[in-house]
């Protein structure tokens, strides 16, 4: 069973990609959230979800060393992370492309995107 | 609201804990199961008759345990949970709709500024028919000249509906038949929210959205769809606006080549010649929209620098001695310094200096070859030239057509630009090019 991890410290973006993806669920997906950067990781090392959203600006740990971790420290494969950004907030290209992640999109994010990116990386209908 | 899946919730950990916990406390077996007779929680059947689990009014299960009175307090625990999470759901579904709304608004107003009206409505009725129900969008717009409403765009078939709208005020129509002022419309629209296009303040045309079945249209559905127009109003005046300044420019431009023509006698409608084999030529060729734009002003200004060569050598009836030629070829610089002074000529600049370059590096000013020669130049130097062959002069005729084309094919690669030549020819061919004018 795919599954997913929204990863944000602001409650209401949680509920808003958990609500987008909601019909995802129908289909087998199962969605987890986590509310900071530790929080995150744990969550990655023990779930070993196929697709992550990650805010870049978390506490504990921001999204860039959440990635980092993952894709270079660990190493873990076929893991997707899309990185979340404000817009207006001036996205580092290079350091997310250091990070390693895959795709950063930025907030406020179109629901219908986002959805169709979330099931064209995992393969859905 | 979408029905909320019993097994959704239940499912979750914390929930389940608190049902075993509870279950286990009470001595007894708790099943749950969902509308569709599925256990979701628990298993067997009890001896008693299964109480109803609501939310919303909803029946969403039933819970089926061996002690009636045990088995309601656990009916009251989930519906609890269920009408909690219910609510929940109502809400994050609603906050998402307005937060799909909210980015395709800024979506929409980042890039609703076209300067191009056809697009704009093009983009009006891509977005409005994406969040409201419709299987007609029409975007008409009230013509200058006649005060009557035009269609310019819409996304299914004319109802002519939006032409009894103009009253200017935005409004719903759910029941079309039964209103007055669609009886003498023959169509079959049923329900439509219409707003007019209104910038500052005046009326540019009216919009409607509408069905042929039978639908109710929302307060919040004519909100959304107003916000779109009101937008998508702006960006057309803008547009308009910026058309009529270009308008008034390309006049201006052409005001100031027929000035220069009119000084010379012999060469009645050479510009306008020019004009029409260089974008004959540019269509042959697929060149860049930016390159077309700029070839059409350069061929119509190439030779503007002739207001600097005088008079008795511009009008001179008979052949031209060497020195009266020089002075004829001081006009590619003298059209160079004209254009400076006005920012936006700056680019078309070297195609009007260097209309008289050939490939081979012998053309004057610069005496640049091939690549370094502008595009737009190398199509105008062919157009130019052409026009000269098949022009009388006084001093000699013009040549036949053959003989024209055949002098171009004869000096294609030295004087001129093969490629350029090939689509002049292939035009001519075609008959995107003729004589008419002459």
């Amino acid at each position: 069973m795919p599954t997913i991890l929204i990863a944000d410290d602001e409650q209401h973006i949680r509920m808003l990609i958990e609500q987008t993806l909601e019909s995802l669920e129908d289909e087998g997906v199962e969605i987890l959230t986590a509310q900071n950067g530790d929080d995150a990781l744990q969550t990655i090392k023990e779930k070993r979800p196929e697709l992550v959203f990650l805010d870049v600006m978390m506490p504990k740990m921001n999204g860039f060393d959440v990635c980092n971790a993952v894709k270079n420290e660990l190493g873990i494969k076929g893991i997707y992370i899309i990185m979340l950004t404000a817009k207006g907030q001036e996205f580092d290209k290079e350091k997310g492309i250091e990070s390693g992640c895959d795709l950063y999109i930025t907030k406020p994010f179109s629901p219908k995107e986002l959805k169709n990116k979330a099931k064209e990386i995992l393969g859905l209908p | 609201m979408a029905l909320l899946n019993l097994k959704k919730i239940l499912l979750r950990k914390d929930i389940i804990k608190l049902l075993d916990m509870l279950t286990r406390s009470m001595g007894m077996n708790v099943c749950i199961k969902d509308n569709a007779g599925v256990v979701v929680y628990g298993e067997g059947g009890g001896t008693q008759p299964g109480l109803p689990i609501t939310a919303s009014g909803q029946i969403m299960g039933m819970v089926y345990a061996d002690d009636a009175g045990k088995a309601a307090a656990i009916v009251s625990l989930v519906n609890h949970i269920a009408g909690a999470e219910m609510e929940k759901k109502a809400l994050a579904t609603e906050t998402l709709d307005k937060y799909s709304e909210l980015t395709m608004l800024y979506d929409f107003v980042e890039k609703v500024n076209t300067f191009n009206v056809k697009e704009i409505a093009a983009f009006l009725i891509k977005h409005v028919s994406e969040q409201i129900k419709a299987d007609n969008v029409s975007v008409m717009l009230i013509n200058d000249k006649t005060g009557l409403p035009v269609v310019i765009a819409e996304s299914g078939s004319d109802n002519g509906i939006g032409r009894v709208l103009l009253s200017g005020k935005a409004e719903i129509i759910n029941d079309c038949p039964s209103d007055p002022r669609c009886r003498n419309v023959a169509c079959t629209v049923s329900s439509l929210v219409c707003s007019p296009m209104k910038a500052k303040d005046k009326t540019l045309g009216v919009v409607t959205a509408s069905t042929t079945e039978p639908y109710n249209y929302s307060a919040d559905d004519l909100k959304f769809f107003c916000t779109l127009v009101s937008q998508a109003a702006f960006a057309m005046d803008n547009a308009r606006l910026y058309e009529s300044l270009k308008n008034a420019f390309i006049k201006t431009v052409y005001t100031l080549a027929e000035t220069i023509e009119k000084r010379d006698p012999y060469t009645g409608g050479h510009t306008k010649r020019v004009s029409n084999y260089s974008i004959a030529i540019a269509e042959t060729l697929g060149i860049s929209a930016v390159d077309r734009e700029r070839l059409e002003l350069a061929s119509v200004l190439h030779d503007i620098g002739k207001i600097g060569v005088s008079d008795n050598v511009l009008r001179k009836a008979s052949k031209l001695t060497d020195e009266e030629f020089d002075e004829i070829k001081t006009h590619p610089m003298c059209g160079q310094e004209i254009l400076s002074y006005i920012e936006e000529l700056k680019n078309i600049i070297p195609g009007v200096k260097s209309h008289h370059e050939r490939i081979d590096g012998r053309g004057y000013p610069d005496g640049l070859k091939g690549q370094e020669i502008d595009l737009i130049a190398r199509i105008i130097a062919v157009a130019d030239s052409f026009d000269a062959m098949t022009s009388d002069r006084p001093y000699r005729k013009g040549l036949p057509l053959e003989a024209a084309l055949e002098e171009l094919r004869k000096c294609s690669g030295t004087q001129f630009d093969t490629m350029v030549v090939e689509a002049f020819i292939e035009a001519w061919n075609n008959n995107s090019i003729s004589l008419e004018s002459k």
